[in-house]
């Protein structure tokens, strides 16, 4: 059963400098692969991970990740 | 939307209006974590700074963009890095500044002769740089503006002087060389090595005297204006004097609590949290404008990392007192000066030699780790991009690797 998007996750990989926290807050979105870059393993985010998201937005020290 | 007593949450004397003083990384994240606790009440928060939230860390590396192009004419604007903004719902007074606190009638009062009552305060009013002179040519660099102003000046190529050797400093300072000045930096002791030890700040040095920085080991006593010619002087603790065209001072910064001095929540003059960010009932307070303790002594440390660790648990406090988790500090910092990218976890015990993971120091790219029995350990890596979590693990002490 699919769940209801509620937002959209935006990287913007130039400005990304692959310092991780956002992987820490939300760890089930997204990781950093061997090579320290970002993978966003989810950009159709629903309600339930709506927070997860917004706190891996707010931690991201370059504002390289953004909510749509 | 709820005017009157509004009871949020079932949580214990949850308040109904929440003021944050700030809008700086520390404030926002406070202001997340209270609705996502539930909050629902009226939430204010007063930005000092007339722009909308940025980050701060993005602020001087963002200054050397389009500096090192040979077209000083063309100097454009610096593109802030905005942060996504305050949370849902927020009341948003940017340009505005607290001047005052009465924890008795519950208010804050605004530059403006406004008055905000509140029935939870969160203070996030942050720091701001030090500085020896009022010259409009001594420049520091932590907000925007600054950014803005220095870069303008940096593109007319003048020769500089930055006094301060510790991350900003050094940032700073290979910032102007590449764009051209002539640098002179004023250190006592080698730069860099408080932060991340003798044989980084040892690489940290070398990289610097290669791209051409000066480097003067004295403390700086004094800095005046003599006229006629408007230059700055320098006087030295070794005796000597620098005459300087632009200074910028990279000296630290002193937390923005002057609108506290009658509030009686000060402790010897400083705004002390405890582990939660409590100050006082009903007050917290988190990010570089608080104290806490730490071993024997008090500690403010400004990292991006420590604030939004704060300030979360700080939020949770004001909603749920001390039953939340009290805050649990993993020091995460980065710098990027003279071709040398570090990202630190843990604190560096600065005489302990690094073991090297991976990598190789000779070419300035490595993985290292220091193990510490009294401090904890640390890891750093520099010119490597290592997954942070993956540089945290390697971190910690050995015992708790799982």
């Amino acid at each position: 059963m699919a769940a209801t998007v509620v937002a959209h996750l935006e990287l913007d990989r130039p400005r990304c400098e692959g310092h991780g926290l956002c992987e820490e807050a939300a760890p089930d979105l997204m990781h950093l692969d061997d090579e320290g870059e970002l993978v966003l393993d989810a950009t159709d985010i629903s309600e339930q991970d709506l927070e997860a998201a917004r706190t891996a937005v707010r931690v991201c020290p370059v504002a390289a990740l953004k909510l749509a | 939307m709820t005017a009157m007593h509004p009871s949020p949450s079932p949580s214990v004397g949850a308040p109904g209006r929440i003021v944050i003083v700030g809008h700086g990384i520390a404030g926002l994240t406070a202001g997340d974590t209270l609705r996502r606790e539930g909050f629902s009440g009226e939430l204010t928060v007063i930005g000092q700074e007339p722009h909308d939230p940025y980050s701060r860390p993005a602020l001087s590396k963002a200054m050397l963009e389009d500096l090192s192009t040979p077209s000083p004419g063309a100097v454009t604007e610096i593109e802030a890095q905005y942060l996504a903004a305050p949370s849902e719902g927020a009341t948003v007074h940017a340009g505005r500044s607290a001047v005052g606190l009465d924890p008795e009638a519950q208010t804050v009062l605004l530059d403006d002769g406004g008055v905000l009552a509140y029935d939870g305060l969160v203070i996030t009013s942050g720091a701001r740089a030090r500085r020896f002179t009022d010259s409009p040519d001594e420049y520091t660099l932590r907000g925007l503006d600054d950014a803005r102003a220095l870069r303008q000046r940096l593109a007319g190529r003048p020769a500089v002087i930055v006094i301060g050797g510790g991350p900003l400093g050094m940032e700073v300072a290979s910032a102007a060389r590449e764009a051209g000045c002539e640098v002179t930096l004023v250190h006592r002791g080698q730069p860099m090595r408080r932060h991340v030890g003798d044989v980084l700040a040892g690489l940290c040095t070398s990289a610097a005297r290669d791209r051409g920085l000066h480097l003067v080991d004295a403390s700086v006593t004094r800095v005046h204006r003599d006229a006629p010619d408007g230059g700055l002087d320098i006087e030295l603790s070794t005796g000597g004097t620098l005459r300087a065209e632009v200074i910028v001072s990279a000296i630290g910064d002193a937390p923005n609590d002057e609108w506290l001095a009658d509030s009686g929540l000060l402790t010897d003059g400083r705004l002390l949290i405890d582990d939660w960010g409590i100050v006082a009932p009903g007050v917290v307070a988190a990010g570089d404008v608080a104290w806490r303790r730490s071993g024997p002594g008090i500690q403010r440390r400004a990292l991006w990392t420590d604030a939004i660790e704060q300030a979360k648990v700080a939020a949770e406090a004001l909603l749920h007192g001390r039953s939340a988790s009290p805050a649990s500090y993993a020091p995460y910092f980065w710098t990027e000066q003279f071709g040398l990218n570090l990202r630190i976890c843990g604190e560096v015990p600065a005489e302990v030699t690094p073991t090297v993971v991976d990598g190789d120091l000779a070419e300035s790219r490595a993985v290292l780790q220091w193990e510490d029995p009294t401090q904890g350990g640390a890891a750093a890596a520099v010119n490597f991009r290592i997954p942070i979590p993956k540089l945290r693990r390697l971190a910690r002490p050995a015992p708790a690797a799982a």
